[in-house]
């Protein structure tokens, strides 16, 4: 099978043979998904052929990738909530009896697919209510069901535990050797190319770097290869500035906190942050650290237990009061929460700061030349790439709107900083200048909770690290004394969960 | 209270499902717009449109049968008319919804004084042929119920027909699923091969069709003529069915009848004495309401679920 | 409006007015009525004489704090669709207040008339608003609704328990305290003192919107609600409080028609003026320089309609379908450029492309 292909800007040609696993790595916004999303239909490309069996792609759609035996497997499913495992599962083929939709013969299409390829999943569940893992098999099997036997998946490992990694490694290894699939695996985690894949094929910026037998590279060399230099980004200098004898800056204190659906997420964390320290919290997503960082910012109602900011507890107050203690706080989802996308720049960057003496007459008329001169202030001090103060916010590329939220939230000079997730789909260079920006806090006293699915980041950055597993806290670590292996294992429910 | 009791009578409930037709029938069309994800709140003025188009209809011809026609075809042109605007250009459904709103008005007030050169209500020399009522005298023999489900003009009965069959096709075939995926989900079924913008325009063409024709039945089946701004309002109290309802047709049609009931009530509180402009007041704040209450309920089952499965 | 964009958006704008003229021309041809004839009586109407444009510039004051009261709600996320029962309510009220206060003197009777009116618009607007905030009921169904109720409630007391004794009226209240009344400004026309009112307000309107922090909030509020709670912003309140703004601005309106041209409350005190304003306002987008520009256009089409439909016969409701057909193009607007651009820049890229390979 071969496909030469054109991405927005370049030439991609690949190679990929019946009966091997295929792994695409290369940073966010390299290119991979695009090119992926062409075989599959969902985008024609603008120039270039993509041959699949020997037989030319001249249309372009999921039906005609369908039609060719190539099923994708998406980051974000491609499940429709509310319908049942068989129903999403037959969508688009559903059996008929007549004019209506035969229910019963399509859970059991369902279980022989079960049988046939060992995924486990029950036809009647509904979507909406099974775990990530089973949503991902039943996307699988739904792509076996139309008769793939091309398979691509995209960031397959993105939502899984380790032990669901396992299980899907096991099930790919099968499927591969009994049926002769044929693999194609989009990732940028590199322990998992070499776990998994038979060759591998690098991107960069939308052009083909390199493509190797697995077996003779390593995780390294793929790394440069996916950045064009030294990716592994140095250690940084940690200064003592703890002053063990001040009182907390912040403390977290047997906190419970419930999700959107009123389970409990967050379910009895307790711990301390001194100024002048990163405290980095380890979990993989869905632990309860979004939940943990929104209730100690008063975006969620504390279910029990207390936050303390100083010695101020912050039951019962809102977001705007909490901020007033002293608190700034980046938030994991920029777009949704971090930014204004239609305002501009100089807009994103006031908020908060409004009502203040020099930039509004008695807290009511704005001053607008004082707020733009600072807004340019602030865009010149935290770099931020782009047209200037005046274009929309959403008009900035992802690196550079997170500098326009760090740069707003760091302005605000508070004693206490939240963190969480200051560097997702953030390019190499600005991440480099965020952790500087960081550091340069920690340095001058502030205390700092830190919350980052990037254990490369934690290490980093953090001077101590808290494991969190299933809402609780399961190991309290310094970095320089744990391997990621081990801190792994306990950021997955062992350590104190194990022996108790 | 002897007063009050003879208001409850048999009369009350026909009225009720007089009233509640056009509404049951609009927000038929509006759920199937709300299932791939667009409310449609132009469904006022499509059934405007539908009412004019039918009396127009049979006047010309003579027959109600074109009457209904000419509403059907009307349909078919603003539902497409709403599908292009707002599937193929992007526009916002709300300034959409309004706009047709607005339009409605203007046009038929327009046409209704260039085709006729009348103003207001409409008076057709000779009577105007209207729907047909359908009698069986089967059914005039069981008491109450028989007489409550006899005698109702046509569309009353396709309503009924529709809602049941709206239910089936919605979650029983293949096609339903694909309107309810377009909605949800549009992704998973276009990666399923099938053209979420096709099931939108399919949608649109049905609320359409289905909104002219409630306008159909107001004019032709309920007040026998044209009337300026004669949708009243109804329009809305479709959409708010629709939420009431959760876009299930039977809970939709409940809902209608219910605002059908509050309706007939106030018209027949009217004969207690009490002004007719207040008991016109409370279907409105009986919609309301309605909704307040749905809203809080849904609140409190949540909370309840959520405590059952904590301590699961 | 972002810089870059106006350009792009005036030129829509002028588009979609000329393509909509030139639809209504062709109606008029189609029913028998030559359209030039037609526009010039609209602009004669509108213009001709010192009463036209006393009625235009009326017309305009109604319809842009109409667009305005709509305006400020829609920036700050939402929208108030119920000014007309807002528009009945503060007509009632301060008719009531009138009545009942005859006798006063006109600089105590006339400010707490227009307190009442205020009052009866915002309560009435303050309803919807709390239930979409905090029980997330939509608001433009339950507006819609009430404005029914509203009218209904209205007729009920003008024509029942606040029916007025004098001889003569079949339908209205008691008649205020004439000393109240404002005076008119060109005699014969429906422009009274009202319009400084008027003038101030949209001012206010538009320094609160542009300049002032409130403002500021309120439009973060509007664009992303999550960013604006996050940043400390009281959204909640500001939503509420731009929607009661809303709803008394409405009420204003409503006494401004009683005490400028009627003297009692009437069932026909408005005839959808809040709808008309509410156009104006979304097609502009909720500018509040736009909408008083805006206002006028329309006022004068409005104006100059009805005297088309008297002098000529056309239907003043092709005004009302012209103005419908714009917003029709307004809406579309956005989404028609973008699509030219998209499939201009996938032909640019394949051209381009095309090129280097033959390089």
């Amino acid at each position: 099978m071969q496909f030469p292909g054109v991405l927005a800007n370049d030439d991609v040609s690949l190679d990929i043979r019946k009966g091997e696993v295929f792994a695409l790595v290369g940073e966010n916004g390299a290119g991979k998904s695009t090119l992926m999303n062409i075989l599959y239909g969902m985008n024609a490309p603008t120039t270039g052929k993509v041959i699949v069996k020997g037989q030319e792609m001249t249309r372009f759609s999921p039906s005609e990738a369908i039609a060719r035996g190539v099923g994708m497997v998406h980051q974000h499913f491609m499940l429709t909530p509310s319908f049942t495992v068989a129903q999403n599962i037959t969508l688009g083929r559903e059996p008929r009896r007549g004019v209506f939709s035969d229910l019963k013969k399509a859970n059991a299409i369902v279980e022989d697919l079960v049988r046939e390829y060992g995924l486990k999943v029950n036809p009647a569940d509904r979507v909406d209510e099974i775990s990530v893992g089973l949503q991902q098999r039943v996307e699988i099997l739904k792509t076996l069901h139309r008769g793939a036997d091309v398979l691509i998946l995209d960031e397959p490992t993105a939502v899984l535990t380790p032990q669901e990694t396992d299980d899907l490694f096991h099930v790919i290894r099968r499927i591969v050797r009994e049926k002769r699939m044929t693999i194609i695996i989009i990732t940028h985690k590199l322990y998992e190319v070499m776990a998994i894949s038979d060759r591998v094929a690098v991107m960069r910026a939308g052009r083909l770097v390199g493509v190797e037998h697995t077996r003779d590279v390593n995780e390294r060399a793929l790394a440069s290869m996916m950045v064009g230099r030294e990716v592994l980004l140095g250690p940084m200098a940690h200064p003592p500035v703890v002053n063990a004898e001040d009182a907390p800056a912040v403390t977290v204190e047997n906190v419970q906190v419930l999700d959107d659906r009123g389970l409990p997420a967050v379910r009895g964390i307790s711990f301390q942050l001194r100024r002048g320290e990163i405290l980095g919290i380890a979990g993989i997503e869905g632990n309860g650290q979004s939940q943990l960082v929104e209730a100690v910012t008063a975006l969620r109602p504390l279910r029990g237990g207390d936050v303390r900011i100083g010695a101020t507890s912050i039951r019962g107050l809102t977001p705007g009061q909490v901020r007033a203690l002293g608190v700034a706080h980046v938030p994991e989802d920029r777009l949704k929460t971090g930014v204004s996308a239609p305002a501009d720049v100089t807009d994103n960057l006031i908020v908060g700061r409004e009502k203040q003496k020099q930039f509004s007459l008695m807290g009511v008329h704005m001053k607008r030349r004082a707020i733009r001169r600072y807004a340019q202030e602030l865009f010149s001090r935290f770099d931020i790439r782009g047209a200037g103060v005046d274009v929309p916010v959403g008009s900035l590329s992802g690196g550079n709107m997170q500098k326009v939220v760090v740069a707003r939230e760091f302005a605000f000079d508070t004693p206490v900083l939240v963190i969480s997730q200051p560097t997702r789909g953030v390019d190499i260079g600005a991440m480099e200048a965020i952790h500087q920006f960081i550091m340069d806090k920690r340095n001058s006293g502030c205390a700092i909770l830190l919350v980052s699915a990037d254990l490369d980041e934690l290490y980093r950055l953090s001077d101590r690290l808290l494991t969190i597993y299933e809402g609780r806290v399961t190991g309290e670590f310094i970095p320089s004394a744990i391997e990621k292996a081990e801190l792994s294992y306990y950021m997955t429910g062992g350590g104190k969960e194990a022996e108790a | 209270m002897n007063e009050l009791i003879s208001i409850v009578n048999l009369g009350l409930f026909q009225n009720t499902l007089r009233t509640a037709t056009p509404v049951v029938l609009c927000a038929l069309g509006c759920l199937m717009t709300d299932h791939v994800g667009m409310m449609n709140i132009g469904c006022d003025g499509m059934m405007l449109i539908g009412a004019f188009a039918a009396v127009m209809g049979s006047w010309v011809s003579g027959s109600w049968m074109v009457g209904i026609l000419f509403g059907l075809m009307a349909g078919l042109l603003l539902g497409l008319l709403y599908g292009v605007f707002v599937i193929k250009f992007k526009s916002d459904e709300f300034i959409i919804g309004v706009a047709l709103n607005i339009f409605a008005g203007g046009l038929t007030t327009f046409l209704l004084r260039e085709l006729t050169g009348q103003s207001g209500t409409f008076h057709a020399e000779g009577g105007l042929s209207t729907l047909p009522r359908l009698q069986s005298d089967w059914l005039e023999q069981i008491p109450v119920i028989g007489q409550l489900l006899n005698n109702n003009t046509l569309l009353v009965y396709v309503a009924w027909a529709l809602v049941a069959v709206c239910w089936v096709v919605i979650y029983r075939t293949p096609f339903g699923f694909w309107l309810r995926a377009a909605g949800e989900h549009p992704q998973s079924l276009r990666s399923a091969g099938k053209s979420p913008e096709r099931m939108k325009y399919i949608a649109s063409l049905l609320c359409g069709v289905l909104a002219c024709l409630s306008g159909a039945h107001l004019s032709l089946g309920y007040l026998s003529t044209f009337s300026e701004n004669m949708s009243n309002s109804r329009g809305f109290i479709a959409v708010a069915c629709v939420i009431f309802g959760r876009s299930n047709p039977p809970k939709v049609f409940l809902a209608a009848l219910l605002f059908g009931f509050i309706d007939a009530l106030g018209m027949r509180l009217q004969s207690l004495g009490i002004s007719s402009a207040l008991t016109a007041t409370f279907p409105y704040l009986g919609t309301v309401l309605m909704m307040v209450l749905l809203v809080w309920r849904n609140d409190r089952k949540k909370k309840r679920l959520a405590r059952q499965t904590a301590k699961a | 409006m972002k810089r870059g964009h106006r350009p792009d958006y005036l030129l829509a704008l002028g588009v979609s007015v000329g393509l909509a003229l030139l639809l209504g021309a062709g109606i008029m041809a189609l029913t028998g009525h030559p359209p030039l004839e037609g526009y010039q009586l609209m602009l004669q109407g509108a213009f001709g004489t010192p009463r036209a444009i006393g009625n235009t510039l009326a017309k305009a004051a109604t319809l842009c704090l109409t667009g305005l009261a709509t305006a400020i709600a829609a920036q700050a996320g939402i929208f108030n669709v119920g000014g007309e029962g807002q528009l009945y309510l503060g007509a009632m009220a301060s008719a009531v207040v009138g009545a009942k206060l005859a006798g006063l003197s006109p600089w105590l009777g006339v400010p707490l008339a227009l307190l009442a009116a205020m009052a009866a618009g915002g309560v009435y607007a303050w309803v919807p608003a709390m239930l979409k905030v905090k029980l997330r009921v939509n608001e433009v169904i339950t507006t819609i609704l009430l404005n029914s109720a509203a009218i209904y409630f209205c007729t009920y007391l003008t024509n029942g328990p606040l029916k007025t004794m004098e001889r003569g009226i079949s339908s209205g209240t008691d008649a205020i305290d004439p000393a109240f009344m404002f005076e008119r400004l060109i005699r014969r026309s429906s422009l009274t003192e009202s319009i400084f009112l008027t003038a101030a307000i949209a001012f206010l309107v538009w320094y609160v919107m542009r300049k002032t922090t409130a403002g500021f909030q309120m439009k973060l509020t509007g664009q992303n609600g999550r960013f604006a709670h996050y940043s400390g912003i009281r959204s909640d309140r500001l939503a509420v409080g731009s929607m009661v703004v809303s709803g008394a601005i409405c009420g204003l309106v409503g006494m401004f028609e009683v005490f400028g041209l009627h003297g009692r409350f009437i069932t026909t005190v408005s005839n959808e003026f809040y709808y008309d304003g509410m156009l104006v306002a979304m097609i502009v987008r909720y500018n509040p320089l736009g909408i008083i520009l805006m206002s006028l256009f329309f006022g004068a089409m409005k104006i100059g309609g009805s005297a088309m439909e008297l002098n000529a016969g056309i239907p003043s409701s092709l005004v009302v379908i012209i103005q419908s057909i714009i917003i029709f193009f307004m809406a579309a607007e956005q989404g028609i450029v973008s699509a030219l651009r998209a499939r201009h820049a996938q032909r640019k890229a394949a051209q381009t492309l095309r090129k280097e390979a033959q390089e």
